[in-house]
């Protein structure tokens, strides 16, 4: 009988790094620990990885081409096929992903590493808006969330005390993970009595600040096969974009992740058992779920998911990486991971995985 | 699962200058896109992805602009996606676009290379705002001091490459810088920057972009018929390797054969000299020209700069390099990579205007990045099976 | 987006038509069709509605104003998308989904997004006698600052330390044997951690490999204004070459490959205690003779 699973890429291992408020180490240094880790964990050496790609952002580490120390992490001598996204390591794993359907190599890895300790997150990402009408303003990455908050509780679709209990759920969920940063038995009463950040949003229903990293191993199906017993499938793939301009849109909706939802195949296949999202705030959650037309019975962000740990420029990785441990450790068989990127949710992407049939 | 055949059907630039401040930055981008648009006889809704390369966002002071510039390259409701390699951006940018195409994922996809370094100061990202930055130039400096040494060059071979791709942008409607009156004299007079580069030995800083449209078998084929021949990828390739290491050589890296050898495996070329037309090549200094064609094997060891000194690599000569000015003419960085690309891709479609090499049939693209550590290179041809198989 | 900075300069509101909507803050092209949009300019406002709203209560140095505000995405009468900006209501309880707000607009004008100060709550907009703009926009001016603070990794603090303490340390990769410095954590060819067990005092003296002399050009930050060296030194006794290196009192002119060099160590007028790398000045010629070993050029790692 046929593989059915022959024209697809596999993960076959990963790591991710400690979730940290603040790391002494630098960049590179979090992102050979995480290669190291990854290639072990696919029982193979940097020596068998054919291509890299990493997803890293200049202004987040403060520096000019900053991702160039960042080779020096993957072991590229003999010289590699290496890449590099100005984007999380999500979208770095979907190059790494297109490369090896080109079916002249087999194993590659992807990487995504971030330091936001470094900046205050207030001040930096006003600079990623729009230069002319939004930037000069200082509209921050925050202010933005808040103004999505509260066109969705307006609209009945969310309350606050639902956002404080999933701030509860997940931080509670974190606990039992090595890779979370806040965590702990919190009560959604006592969280609602906190002032408000940015009304409506409070403390609680924000991400921390996260210095970390994560690598995934990819492979086609034949070396997956070669090298694994149960290679975890990427069945589908997709991410898609939105107008900029947060007026333009409607923040109630999240339309580019219903498209890479539909892209990647969700309907086309068992249920999704589990699904690790990208939602940094607290209102993103139930936003997203029902735009990747998830239904109740789904799990969300059991890993806590970034309101836990929020590596900027790994968490959407991260989130992949946790949806494939769910596969190779939790027993589920289909499960998404999702990651998102600029102001309200503009550009978003869906990883599909399913275990062996 | 191999990969599917790509045609290049559309190429678009801007005007190249020192400050396009007559547009935004959506503008710039758009300017090339459209270009490239109507070169393929497209519209924006034909386009099903995006892919969009520029270095350091430092140099215009927005970060991650393909955030706001989704509008600008129609992206909205498109997937869309932005790679930054350094100098070699341009290059990855294109073969990154490429492979979408090649694997089947989508049938017509733009990409995008743009730098707009006057909204910024180039000398301050590069040197991270603080002082004595030695800027590439500087950092390069030595590099071509030892190429000089090893190869035996004569001094006059860095200006005479200059003069070469000078008199080149002369033909180029693009191109950024067009100095007139210039002589052998004029660039040797000019003064020392970085020893041993001198001011005319070296880039610009430009604004500028460049957009390629990339699209399957099908479409190539429609456009060949239609009368807009197109260029096939024969290969491409990437290689990085770290920045320094003891027994490290920068000037002749392990990374650029590597490359070179990849694609000319992929492409059936089996003597880049003889098989390979023309060639543009990243030189944003005048000695990486010599430097270039030996690290890529085009030249043997030592043998690179007498082919600048023949006036081999002239408009007019057996192997042409850098017919378009190069980056010694017009310097965005983002968008020079795939700009080398692009005109590589117009040789073979005889679309080179002034500055066509005659009866073009295979063209070789390269860029480099950071410590002349990241490469990427593509060969293109007006046939998919140019060497008879 | 010239038209749309012109008219805020002058007091007013535009937007721009494409298919059947009126897009506010105009945009140049269409974000469904991806066309480049006719400059069909419609007035609107001036005032609006609240669409959706949240409350700064501590404004960052960036944000428009410097008390508390709300930040709303106000739809303009006649538009039918919303624009972003501040709401100065005064307190968190006069603002609310649905309001209406009107524009207060700055005295000084140059063809900014900020020429409108805040909205206010009501219909009424607070206009003012300062001048529009004598051409049209074209240009704006956007500068930020972002401050990052970096710890510094442990092998560079040991490296600064022993800087303090006037050696040059080196680390030796367990695997290769390879020699890195300035507080380099790993090995990028063995990819294996340099710890403290690797490190290892370098020769302060060598030889000049190669050189460059650079000529400064001005940029923010720039603190040099005549021509510089920097020089690769090849350490006698190891294999390994400083790159870019600084000269003392050495004139450009007797920089040259084969010179042979020494560490110089600031003086104790001249130390630092707070900054250790200071500690490290640059190298200056010893009067030896020449390394005439050919070809020494071509060392640059």
């Amino acid at each position: 009988m046929a593989d059915p699973h022959q024209n697809d890429i596999a993960i076959i291992g990963w790591s991710i790094s400690p979730m940290v408020r603040n790391i002494a180490y630098t960049e590179a240094r979090m992102l050979l620990d995480v290669v190291t880790g990854a290639v072990n964990d696919a029982g193979i050496t940097r020596d068998d990885v054919e291509f890299t790609c990493a997803g890293s952002c200049d202004y987040v580490a403060g520096q000019a081409f900053s991702f160039v120390q960042n080779i020096d992490a993957v072991g590229a001598w003999p010289p590699k096929r290496d890449s590099h996204v100005e984007m999380d390591g999500a979208w770095a794993l979907y190059e790494a992903w297109l490369r090896l359907q080109m079916g002249d190599i087999d194993v590659a890895v992807a990487m995504g590493s971030g330091r936001s300790s470094t900046s205050d997150p207030e001040l930096l990402y006003s600079m990623e808006m729009d230069p002319y009408y939004l930037a000069p303003l200082g509209a921050d990455a925050v202010s933005f969330a808040a103004l999505q908050a509260r066109s969705l509780i307006d609209a009945g679709k969310v309350t606050e005390r639902q956002m404080a209990e999933i701030a509860v759920r997940t931080r509670k969920a974190g606990k039992d993970s090595p890779y979370s940063q806040v965590t702990g038995d919190f009560d959604a009463d006592e969280l609602l009595k906190a002032d408000y950040v940015r009304s409506p949003l409070r403390k609680h229903d924000l991400p921390p600040i996260t210095d970390g990293a994560c690598a995934v191993v990819i492979a086609t199906a034949a070396k997956a096969r070669e090298l694994c017993e149960n290679p975890i499938w990427i069945t589908g793939f997709a991410h898609y974009t939105e107008s900029h301009y947060v007026g333009m849109r409607d923040l109630r909706t999240s339309n580019s992740t219903t498209l890479a939802a539909k892209a990647a195949g969700i309907e086309d296949g068992a249920p999704i058992e589990v699904a690790e999202i990208q939602s940094a705030f607290t209102h993103e959650e139930p936003l997203l779920v029902e735009a990747l037309g998830l239904g109740s019975g789904v799990s969300i962000n059991p890993s806590g998911g970034p309101l836990a740990a929020n590596p900027v420029m790994a968490t959407g990785l991260v989130r992949i990486s946790e949806a494939a441990s769910q596969i190779r450790d939790k027993g589920k068989h289909r499960t998404l991971g999702h990651s998102t990127s600029g102001p309200c949710l503009q550009q978003n992407l869906v990883c599909v995985l399913e275990g062996n049939s | 699962m191999a990969h599917q055949p790509c045609a290049i059907v559309g190429i678009g630039q801007t005007q190249h200058k020192s400050r396009r401040w007559d547009v935004s930055l959506g503008g710039l981008v758009r300017e090339a896109a459209q270009r490239a648009l109507d070169d393929a006889e497209m519209t924006w809704k034909d386009i099903d992805a995006v892919v969009v390369g520029k270095a350091p966002d430092l140099f215009e002071g927005v970060m991650k602009p393909e955030l706001y510039l989704s509008d600008a390259l129609g992206a909205t409701g498109k997937p869309m996606f932005r790679v930054h390699t350094a100098g070699s951006v341009g290059g990855t940018t294109g073969i990154v676009a490429a492979h979408h195409v090649e694997v089947g994922r989508h049938k017509r996809v733009l990409a995008v290379g743009y730098q707009k370094q006057s909204e910024g100061n180039a000398q301050f990202a590069l040197g991270s705002g603080k002082g004595a930055s030695i800027g590439a130039g500087g950092a390069f400096a030595p590099y071509m001091r030892s190429y000089i040494d090893r190869s035996g060059a004569p001094m006059d071979i860095g200006p005479m490459v200059a003069l070469k791709d000078r008199l080149n942008a002369h033909k180029n409607p693009y191109a950024h810088l067009k100095i007139q009156d210039i002589s052998l004299e004029k660039v040797k007079a000019s003064p020392m920057m970085w020893d041993p580069v001198r001011f005319l030995e070296s880039c610009p800083s430009s604004d500028g972009a460049c957009a390629v449209i990339f699209t399957d078998k099908e479409g190539g084929e429609a456009a060949a018929k239609a009368g807009r021949k197109p260029a096939w990828i024969l290969g491409s390739a990437v290689r990085s390797e770290p920045s320094s290491f003891p027994g490290r050589d920068p000037v002749r890296p392990v990374g650029a054969a590597d490359c070179a050898n990849d694609v000319y495996k992929q492409a059936g070329i089996k003597n880049p000299r003889t098989d390979i037309d023309c060639a543009e090549l990243y030189v944003p200094f005048s000695w990486y020209e010599p430097m270039w064609l030996e690290a890529h094997l085009i030249a043997g060891e030592g043998e690179g700069w007498k082919m600048v000194e023949s006036g081999e690599t002239a408009l007019g000569g057996a192997f042409p390099v850098n017919m378009s000015g190069g980056v010694l003419s017009s310097n965005p960085i983002g968008a020079s990579g795939l700009l080398r690309f692009a005109e590589a891709a117009m040789q073979v479609r005889g679309t080179a205007g002034e500055h066509q090499v005659e009866n073009a049939k295979v063209a070789l693209a390269q860029a480099y990045g950071a410590s002349a550590q990241y490469f990427a290179m593509w060969a293109v041809s007006n046939s998919l099976d140019p060497f008879g198989s | 987006m010239g038209a749309f900075m012109t008219a805020l300069a002058d007091q007013r509101f535009i937007g721009i038509r494409s298919g059947d909507r009126v897009i506010v803050p105009p945009r140049e092209w269409d974000p469904d069709t991806g066309e480049e949009l006719a400059l069909d300019f419609v007035d609107v406002g001036p005032a609006g509605t609240v669409e959706t709203w949240c409350w700064v209560d501590k404004p960052t140095s960036q944000h428009p104003l410097d008390h508390a505000f709300a930040w709303a995405l106000v739809k303009l009468d006649g538009a039918d998308t919303s624009i972003m900006h501040a709401v100065d209501a005064g307190s968190i309880d006069a603002m609310s989904t649905g309001m209406r707000v009107a524009p207060r607009w700055k005295t000084e004008r140059h063809g900014h997004i900020t020429d409108l100060d805040a909205f206010i709550p009501g219909e009424t907009p607070e206009t003012n006698d300062g001048p529009s703009l004598d051409e049209p926009a074209a240009m704006m001016d956007y500068n930020a600052t972002i401050t990052y603070k970096t710890p510094v990794p442990t092998n560079l603090v040991r490296y600064e330390q022993a800087t303090g303490e006037g050696r040059l340390l080196g680390l030796k990769c367990p695997g290769c044997g390879r020699l890195y410095t300035q507080g380099r954590g790993f090995c990028p060819i063995d990819s294996v951690e340099l710890l403290p067990e690797h490190e290892i005092d370098l020769p302060e003296t060598g030889v000049i490999t190669n050189y460059t002399i650079i000529t400064p050009t001005p940029y923010p930050g720039q603190t040099e204004t005549e021509p510089f060296a920097r020089v690769h030194v090849l350490l006698d006794g190891a294999e390994i070459v400083l790159g870019y290196q600084g000269m003392v009192d050495t004139p450009n002119e007797m920089v040259h490959v084969g010179l042979r060099v020494a560490a110089v160590w600031a003086s104790p007028a001249e130390r630092n205690e707070n900054d250790p790398m200071s500690n490290f000045v640059g190298w200056v010629p010893t009067g030896q003779p020449d390394d005439t070993t050919p070809h020494l050029v071509n060392r640059l790692n």
